[in-house]
């Protein structure tokens, strides 16, 4: 393992950002880490970049405890290297900012340049090497900050919503590089993202954060919602007001709370409008989006609010559904978790 | 008007003459401006970076004083400094009144403060992520504390340029300890006021002339120094 957390607490004043019982993250792997805004994300990848400290519990990288003397900070710090979602670099050359990390290390300057170089080509950028960093474009300026930390040979790479701020062009090379770094010099690879498809092309592993604990899902489907009972006593989940859903058993909920819901993709059965109008929880929704993901196929659908089910292949060719048609979705109680 | 016109006119065959009082005069002024700049600048840069890049209690504090150490009256400094190096003061014996060492005693306490509160509102700009970069790509507190030194190196710059230009134009601490001593203490301002004392414009006039082309030509520096380190 590259990392072990337990136990780990970040608060920020009163308020709990991060709470995760355990987590190990292997080394030489790529994981995808999963949440919506607020999730937790980036204090969870600074805190594994040695950039911040928790509050409570233990991280072991390499199999030891971290421990947060200065000087064993700065050495750890040599090994791990984030990129963060909006890099900053330096005001000076493209060449000098790659230079930086490499003279700390005090790499004499034949190898620098060596090193410098190979690291620009690898993401694309040698022929800037020279150019003034503060000219560049954001996809550019990303891709920079990629190959300055590259350049120290780390053995964790920790980057920060890598592609949200670039075009789909630099998107598509940064995911490259990302995967080409893995391959071939076996850097352990942990990046954030909301996307989960690009979580799912790049990561071998995908790690989702809600509100700052880990949760078993694939991040889809997860909403905030108020349980309560419905008018014939039975417990319900209002969710944004626009859908109802049966949660079913016979739970007393004596005055409505918030909580946060996952419905499971693989759980929710749809149809044609026409067929089987009995069951459970039936909503109607158009469909908004098809991806072919993993063997599966992934269906969007809006429904008041957007609602994700994942079906097999053969399933979905024999629903037969079209972006734009309307239909119908099946929520049964067992595929509602309150999380 | 006809006088402001011809004492302009004068000035500028004086200027293009290099009178040999003037050009004493205005080596003087250089000599004390600049050494108190650099003097101010060894102290109050440190000062500045290290309140601006340390917590403690009484930051705030620290800066509003020096905020208000600005606005510190040149003759306030001139008694000041005056009391200790005057024949009766502790520093008497070292005979620094009337001498140019006194005005840059006082100069130099004139513009600490303004080189470092201009350094901390120059390092206080720098976003907090050059120096988080710093440390993830391995630099220990002095080397990351060096790139947020250099991210800010055009604020400080424009500090020294500020404080320049407010030691090179200040009268009352040149008057009070320097005495206006012909040919070692009298500098641009002091003898542009005895001019005036005088009612004899041209010399006064001149050395004004050469005063704003002194301080545009520092102005021109720090575009020029900012201009080539940008198109880096």
């Amino acid at each position: 393992m590259i990392y072990t957390v337990s136990d780990l607490i970040k608060k920020y004043g009163s308020r709990t950002v991060l709470d995760i019982a355990y987590l190990e993250i292997e080394k030489e792997q790529i994981y995808a880490l999963l949440g919506a805004n607020g999730a937790g994300k980036t204090t969870l990848l600074n805190i594994l970049g040695l950039l911040e400290t928790p509050t409570a519990g233990q991280i072991q990288y390499r199999s030891r405890p971290v421990n947060y003397s200065e000087s064993a900070l700065q050495a750890l710090r040599k090994e791990i290297v984030l990129v963060s979602q909006h890099p900053i670099l330096f005001t000076t050359t493209v060449f000098k900012n790659l230079e930086f990390g490499l003279k700390i290390r005090k790499i004499d300057k034949k190898e620098r340049i060596r090193i410098i170089d190979e690291s620009l080509d690898l993401v694309g950028m040698r022929e800037f090497s020279n150019a003034p960093a503060q000219h560049l474009s954001g996809g550019e300026t990303q891709r920079v900050a990629i190959a300055r930390a590259l350049a120290l040979s780390p053995r964790v790479f920790l980057c920060d919503e890598p592609t949200s701020s670039v075009d789909v062009e630099n998107q598509n090379i940064i995911i490259t590089i990302l995967r080409r770094i893995n391959e071939t010099k076996k850097i352990s690879v942990l990046f954030t993202t909301h996307d989960r498809s690009q979580a799912a092309r790049l990561a071998q592993h995908t790690i989702v954060l809600n509100q700052g604990r880990l949760v078993p899902t694939l991040y889809e489907n997860i909403f905030r919602g108020v349980l309560q009972t419905d008018p014939s006593g039975q417990p319900q989940c209002v969710i944004q007001d626009k859908m109802h859903l049966s949660i079913g058993g016979h739970q007393r909920i004596e005055k409505p709370r918030a909580v946060s819901v996952f419905i499971d993709p693989e759980k929710i059965a749809g149809r044609k409008p026409s067929e089987d109008p009995a069951a459970a929880n039936q909503l109607q929704g158009r469909v908004v989006q098809i991806i072919a993901e993993n063997g599966k196929v992934r269906i969007v659908i809006d429904a008041g609010v957007w609602v994700a089910l994942l079906v097999s292949k053969k399933r979905y060719q024999k629903l037969g559904f079209m972006v734009g048609e309307t239909i119908r979705l099946s929520i049964p109680p067992e595929a509602i978790n309150i999380i | 008007m006809d006088l402001l016109i011809d004492s302009f006119l004068s000035a500028i065959v004086l200027v293009i003459s290099l009178d040999a009082e003037m050009v004493s005069i205005i080596g003087v002024s250089l000599k004390v401006s600049l050494s108190s700049t650099i003097l101010a600048s060894l102290l109050g840069i440190p000062l500045g970076f290290t309140i601006a890049f340390s917590e403690f209690i009484g930051k705030r504090m620290a800066v509003t004083v020096l905020n208000t150490l600005l606005a510190l009256p040149t003759v306030v400094i001139g008694l000041f400094v005056y009391a200790f190096i005057s024949r009766r003061g502790i520093f008497g014996p070292f005979d620094l009144l009337y001498t140019q060492d006194a005005i840059i005693i006082g100069q130099v306490i004139l513009i600490i403060p303004v080189i470092a509160a201009f350094t901390i509102a120059a390092i206080s700009r720098i976003d907090e992520r050059y120096r988080q970069t710093a440390r993830t790509l391995g630099a220990n507190r002095r080397q990351s504390a060096w790139v947020v030194f250099r991210e800010a190196r055009f604020g400080i710059v424009a500090a020294l340029v500020a404080a320049f230009g407010r030691v090179i134009s200040e009268i009352g601490i040149s008057m009070m300890l320097g005495g206006n001593i012909k040919g070692f203490t009298r500098t641009m301002t002091t003898f542009m006021a005895l001019e005036y004392d005088k009612g004899s414009f041209v010399l006064a006039v001149a050395l004004g002339i050469v005063l704003m082309g002194i301080s545009f030509a520092m102005n021109l520096l720090f575009h020029f120094f900012q201009g080539r380190v940008q198109s880096q």
